[in-house]
């Protein structure tokens, strides 16, 4: 039990924290400006390295790096949107989701410029387990991820619920055309839709080089399960992408438990099933799956957003 | 107060309206009837920006309106109410309405309790999702949202669209209560005798194009208008 927890349960709720924070970018894009935002993860790459050139400049640790990171990546994604979605705001979807392949491109190979392609940790060294905390092995770096998560999922809570530019950013996301015949300024909803999406997607790619480390296919390597998060919680609902990044977090590390345990309980060993139910290699592809077939069987996600 | 000359456009493809106009005075209630594909809705929505106008004036106040963006529109004194989906619906009441005032900095208390006082079923749901209302209660949320901004004009799309009788009922005496308060409303309606028997005046339209314009009482009283469009003449 403590085995599953160490080596399961603990790493698929960081996982999932870290896929949460990126889903409710994505979920909030889509239903707001309605495409499919390709360029999320490479935000979170950005993110990760603004974070890494803090600390390597000031030797602060990640998390104390972790505003300046936050502040770069919601200008950078403002910058972005003026000058590669804005044109193409009255496009069809399509346009503007090629435009935001390009931009991940870009980006990525704007990283790989300045800092190079070699995967680097933030803080050299292996820190022990938390002692205080044993027989579970929990790092202080698993505090600080899901504490952080947990501290900006609340503020954002706040922001969607308490004030009246996350309201608007809740309306617009109903029905963008409602919102702008009852006068929203539709353009800075928009706007803070990025502040909102780049600063949780740079936290999400800090909080990830922090658990492994830093290189510059960080982000981009989560796209797929960050899209599955956003429609198996439902599109434009921001608790739903929140679910779903747990879940999907959740499933992938649980996919490679060992299930022979399980078997042997009946004393026979019928399968030669002494490995992970699913390779560790397949990770992946269980969002992707998980994504698949919520589109054929219910395309609005668990919380009833918008269809794809 | 509101005027519309020679309105010509539409969605993109062919004009819809070939030249309409229109005018609405400080506290009027004006209706527009015409059978479908008239561009009654349309002229509507060319009033507040909607539409691509390819000639046409719209002056509001004096003030030429026509390359006004919505925003703007709305905060000179325009309010308008969709036809359908006119309600944010994972959003409660009291929340729609926050969003009906978006434009204004401050909103008095004052301009919550006229809606409610208006609308008393609101003031009963106003934390329940907008979803969750009946279809006379969204569309008194709809019209209450519009009143947010204390509009010096409405704009309403066939507010009683899809409604049981008692419901439309209500919302003709809604709509009856708030041009008393002053408000000046426009209102295109599938029901055209009992909205012309609320109105000051009315527009027949038919295919994009003005064809009668009178007072309400006379356009109910003229037997073409009766024959073409109010379903049977009498």
């Amino acid at each position: 039990m403590i085995e599953f927890i160490n080596n399961y349960l603990v790493p698929g709720l960081i996982l999932g924290s870290i896929y949460a924070l990126g889903a409710i970018g994505v979920s909030m894009i889509y239903s707001i400006l309605r495409f499919a935002h390709f360029a999320h993860g490479d935000l979170m790459t950005f993110g990760a390295y603004l974070a890494y050139a803090v600390v390597v400049a000031a030797d602060w640790p990640p998390l104390v790096a972790l505003p300046f990171a936050i502040a770069g990546t919601a200008a950078a994604a403002l910058v972005i949107d003026n000058l590669a979605y804005r044109p193409f705001r009255k496009s069809r979807p399509i346009v503007v989701v090629i435009a935001s392949f390009g931009v991940a491109l870009m980006l990525r190979a704007a990283i790989m410029l300045i800092w190079g392609v070699q995967p680097a940790p933030y803080v050299e060294g292996i820190e022990p387990p938390l002692e205080s905390l044993e027989p579970f092995r929990i790092h202080e770096k698993h505090i600080i991820i899901v504490g952080t998560a947990l501290v900006l999922v609340i503020a954002l809570h706040l922001l969607l619920t308490r004030t009246k530019m996350g309201k608007a950013m809740r309306a617009m996301s109903d029905d963008a055309d409602l919102a702008r015949v009852t006068g929203i300024g539709t353009e800075r909803v928009i706007a803070w839709t990025w502040i909102v999406g780049a600063v949780l997607a740079a936290a999400a790619g800090v909080l990830m080089a922090i658990d492994t480390q830093i290189k510059p296919t960080l982000g981009w390597d989560q796209l797929l399960p960050l899209f599955a998060a956003a429609i198996l919680g439902g599109l434009g609902r921001p608790y739903g992408a929140i679910l779903g990044g747990l879940v999907i977090g959740m499933v992938e590390e649980l996919s490679s438990y060992p299930a022979w345990d399980t078997v042997q309980i009946f004393g026979a060993k019928l399968l030669e099933l002494d490995k992970p139910i699913i390779s560790p290699g397949y990770k992946t592809g269980l969002a992707f799956a998980i994504m698949i077939i919520m589109l054929i069987w219910r395309p609005q996600g668990l919380l009833r957003g918008r269809v794809l | 107060m509101l005027v519309a000359e020679g309105l010509v456009g539409g969605y993109g493809g062919a004009d819809i309206l070939k030249g309409v106009s229109m005018r609405l005075d400080a506290r009027e209630i004006v209706v527009i009837i015409g059978p479908n594909g008239a561009g009654k809705s349309t002229v509507m929505k060319a009033v507040f920006g909607l539409v691509a106008l390819r000639e046409g004036r719209i002056t509001f106040d004096g003030q030429d309106i026509a390359r006004l963006p919505t925003e703007q529109r709305v905060r000179r004194g325009l309010a308008y109410v969709p036809q359908e989906r006119n309600v944010f619906v994972s959003l409660s009441v009291h929340e729609n309405l926050e969003m009906g005032a978006f434009v204004r900095s401050t909103v008095p208390r004052s301009v919550y309790d006229r809606v409610y006082t208006l609308f008393p079923p609101l003031a009963e749901k106003r934390r329940q999702a907008a979803g969750e209302l009946s279809g006379g209660q969204r569309q008194m949320l709809a019209v209450g949202r519009a009143l947010m901004v204390e509009p010096k004009v409405l704009l309403l799309d066939e507010p009683t669209a899809g409604l049981s009788p008692r419901a439309m009922d209500e919302i003709f005496a809604c709509i009856r209560a708030i041009n008393r308060e002053g408000v000046a409303i426009l209102m295109v309606e599938q029901n055209a005798k009992q909205a012309l028997g609320l109105a000051h005046r009315g527009y027949v339209l038919a295919t994009g194009e003005n064809r009668f314009t009178d007072t309400g009482a006379a356009l109910l009283a003229n037997r073409e208008v009766a024959e073409s469009f109010l379903g049977g003449g009498h």
